[in-house]
Order: structure tokens, then sequence, then C-alpha cells
């Protein structure tokens, strides 16, 4: 699996990410870094504890990282959930939570993928 | 910070994401020395240890515990944010984030997703832009250093004329002055009652130096005189204070030159007394000008510990307690607090032992001033302060 086929996996722009971190050697050693970040950790434990600023901060970091990484799919969930827990607890951050957990899964196996590929090489 | 300084630049990565500190530091390669804090109370601590050395603040707006807008608080009120300059990093787009950025004095803000040669540019030019200002500042400071040097050297030498006609050392000129300055610092850490800014008290204690200018129209017999003056001697003697002024009044081409202005006031105003029995005018209180009240006093202190033809010369300790005592005359009694607070510093600051802090400081307080009042001006917001305090001193 190239790099280019982990993001189009992933949902994200290969080609954008590349052009602002100046080629594929900085992409792959921050997309291999993804799978260690805490974020996802910290949004899941703070849903959990209904600790919404908690999760508020988790969420819009991963947001950040999407950003950053081009990971448009995960970087769109992430940034709706943000807003829908700006100002605390609302509604629609129960399916918008979803949503990014199932992105963030879809994100990381592909990753997981990749990984298991560039070691196998 | 020195563009000569062979030693990298060190820039500090505020952020709680450890990828996105990572990217940023990667983005800026080995060109620089990289510090990192993962939120804002932890960045706190290693500005407080190394502001100075750092040339450029990489800041994150959403962290937990303290958040950037809490670092540039901080940095605002320690006034680093000053010579710092920060460049905010956030996936916030909104203006209002936005502008509350630059109220608070950021020099850039950068929003994700961030583009590593946009990144690196924006850095360069921002560290260059402040090097450059800080390069300017640094020769004002010089330039307005030997500007004041230089007017003080050649109010001191016509001054010393004046002085030497008295008999006198030429050295009463030195301590008046640095007496006056030293009281006008403590005065100003005592209160804010009189709003003196650093420009007003370079002003008054160069000033200072013209209070006896009076006295070279006084017959050197008279100042000269050894024993007991008769009334009519005295009387001719304490005309000087208001010849000094009326001197200072007929200079048709400076006469509203500010330091003229405040050397009007000590000349005529500096052996008045706070309870009205002083002369020539018998002022009360605050009618008599802060300047004057500070140089009378100034001027009291160094007559007492100097050796004078009709008297012997007071140590020190002996001194002040004789002006604390009331014995030279009443003093404004916040006054007396002030000399309480200096007495201990003053004999080595009138050997030359120690020099003020203000020697160098001064002028460098004197440009922030001044810078400060231009950006206030460029901004609208001080042309109506500035207006009022004009009218104040007319």
């Amino acid at each position: 699996m190239t790099l280019e086929a982990c993001y189009a996996a992933l949902g994200g722009d290969y080609k954008d990410v590349c052009g602002r971190l100046c080629g594929e050697r900085l992409v792959k050693k921050f997309v291999l870094k993804f799978l260690d970040d805490p974020s996802f950790g910290l949004l899941r434990d703070a849903m959990e504890a209904q600790n919404w600023g908690e999760a508020f901060r988790a969420a819009h970091t991963i947001k950040g990282m999407c950003l950053n990484l081009s990971f448009t799919r995960l970087g769109t969930s992430s940034s709706a959930l943000c807003e829908a827990l700006r100002h605390g607890y609302t509604p629609e951050a129960e399916p918008l939570f979803r949503q990014t957990v199932e992105d963030y899964e879809a994100t990381a196996a592909a990753i997981r993928a990749f990984r298991t590929e560039e070691e196998g090489a | 910070m020195d563009l000569r300084d062979s030693q990298k630049q060190k820039i500090l990565i505020v952020d709680d994401s450890e990828m996105n500190r990572a990217i940023l530091a990667e983005m800026l390669g080995d060109n620089y020395d990289i510090i990192e804090a993962e939120d804002g109370e932890k960045a706190i601590p290693i500005l407080q240890e190394a502001a100075s050395e750092l040339s450029l603040v990489l800041l994150d707006v959403v962290m937990p515990y303290m958040d950037g807008f809490g670092v540039l608080k901080v940095m605002n009120q320690r006034r680093w944010i000053e010579e710092l300059p920060v460049i905010m990093i956030s996936a916030e787009k909104g203006p209002t984030q936005i502008e509350r950025a630059y109220e608070l004095g950021v020099a850039d803000f950068i929003t994700r997703p961030f583009d590593a040669l946009i990144v690196r540019r924006r850095v360069v030019n921002t560290i260059l832009l402040y090097a450059k200002q800080k390069k300017l500042i640094n020769m004002v400071e010089e330039q307005i250093y030997e500007k004041e040097r230089h007017s003080n050297m050649m109010i001191d030498i016509l001054s010393h004329i004046v002085e030497f006609r008295n008999g006198e050392s030429g050295q009463h000129i030195v301590h008046v002055r640095v007496l006056t300055e030293a009281m006008l610092r403590a005065l100003v850490a005592k209160t804010d009652r009189y709003p003196l800014t650093q420009v007003d008290i370079a002003l008054i204690s160069t000033a200072s130096a013209l209070h006896d200018v009076g006295k070279i129209a006084i017959d050197e017999d008279i100042l000269n005189k050894p024993g007991k003056l008769t009334d009519v001697e005295f009387a001719t003697m304490k005309a000087h204070s208001l010849v000094g002024a009326e001197m200072l009044d007929n200079l048709s081409t400076y006469r509203e030159e500010p330091l003229v202005k405040t050397a009007y006031e000590i000349c005529r105003w500096h052996h008045e007394r706070w309870d009205g029995r002083g002369y020539p005018d018998g002022l009360v209180g605050d009618e008599i000008p802060i300047s004057a009240q500070i140089v009378a006093l100034a001027d009291v202190y160094d007559a007492l510990t100097s050796e004078r033809c009709y008297k012997k010369a007071f140590p020190h300790d002996v001194a002040v307690e004789m002006i604390l005592n009331g014995e030279c005359g009443t003093f404004n009694p916040l006054l007396m607090d002030c000399l309480r607070s200096v007495a201990p510093s003053l004999p080595k600051l009138l050997s030359g032992e120690w020099t003020m802090a203000s020697a160098w400081e001064a002028p460098k307080e004197l440009t922030r001033e001044i810078l400060r009042q231009e950006e206030l001006a460029q901004s609208g917001v001080f042309s109506q302060e500035g207006g009022h305090k004009e009218e104040e001193r007319k």
C-alpha cells in the first residue's frame, strides 16, 4: 500500500498535504505518529465522563491534526463535534461523536495497514 | 537579540498536541533551537526564565490549564510582549478570535492547516522585523542618552559659573540634581498624587541645576560674607529667586520651552515653605509646584552637609534629622517620607560611589515613553489625554 493509497482509504487529500509539508518524507513520519497520539483516547474518556470541556479540547486537537495532515473525512466530523461542544453539551454532540469514532477507526485502520506493509517492505 | 550572534535563535512552541509541536519543529528545521511547552501553564515559567533569550513564540489558542489568550495576558502584564514576538497558530478561524489575538499584541496569526514554506517565511520575517526594531530602539536610546548628557553638561557649566562666584565647590549643582532625581523617583514610587512621567523627572532634575542662577545678580560681598547678614543684605540675598525667575522669563526665544518653564518654577519658588513661611510669594502647600518643593529640600540638605563661608558641614545623619525635625522650615509630609526612604543611599549616591540606575535606565525608559506616546497618538487615543495634560501645565 502506498501512502497515496492510504490517503485514499482514509478519505484524505494526499496532494494537498505533500504540497504543504514539502514532500512525502514528513507526511509519512507524521501519519505514522498519528496512531500514537493520545487525543482520541482522551476524547473517548471525556465523553464517557461527561467532561465536556475536556472533550471539546480533545476534539479540537484532533481537528487541528487532521487539518495539518489533510485527513479530510475525520477532520470534518471532529470539527463538527468540536463546534457542538464549544459551549458545553448539546444533543448533537452524541451522533457527531459516533461519527467521529467511526471515522477515526477507519483512519487508524488505513494507517495500520500502511504501516504493516511498510514494516514488511 | 544580536544578529551577529552565531548561536541559533530560540523559538518556544506552545501547543498541547505533541504532533503539532513536532510538525512545527520539523518545518522550522535545523535553523533554530526549539523549546516546547505543552500548555500555557508550562510556558509561563519558561518565559519567566528566558524571555529575553527567546526570539519568537509560536502559540496555540485552545489548550488545557491555560489557553493561548491566558499566556498573552500574562505576557502583557509582565511586558514581555513588547520585545518578544508571538505568532498565534490555531484552527480557529473566527474573526473575533483573530481580532482578540491582535489586540493582545500578537505579531501574526496563522490558521491551520499550515504550509511549511509559509510558516518558515513568516517566522523569519517576524524575527527579522523585531530584531530591526530592537536595533533602532537601541540607536534611539543611545542618541537620547548623548543628547541628555550634553544638555546636562551645558547647564552644569553655566551653573558652575554662578556657583564659583559664590565660593562654592561646584559640587552643589551635581548634588542637588542627584538628590532631586532620587526624591522624585521615591515620590513616584510612593504615590500617584503628582502625575510625573519619566520625561517630567528628567526635566525637573535637569532644571534643578538652574535654581540659584539669580545669584549672578547679587553682590559678591554679600554672597561671600562670612558673618550674619544684616536685614538689608538678607533682603538683597533673597531677591535671587525672583531675579533668576525673571531672567528666565525674559528669554524671548525659550520662555515657552518646558525646560525653561520648569526652571522658572524652581528658581522662583525654591525658597517657599509648605507652611507659607517661605519667600518670595509665601505660597502654601501644593500651591508650590512639586518641582520647587523637591529642589528646596535638596538645596537645604546640600547646604547643611557642605561647608560654607559662614558654617561648617554637618554630617549626613545630622542633616537628615534636622530636616525631619523641621529645623530648616516645614516641608511637604510626603517628601519627608521620601527623604526617610532615600536617606540610607544618599551618601553613596552623592559621592558618586553609586550611580543612579537612571544613568542608563532613564534614556531607555524615556525612549519607551516616547515610543508609547507615538503609538497612542497614531491610534488616536493620546491626542485627547495629551491635550488635557498640556492644559494642566499652563
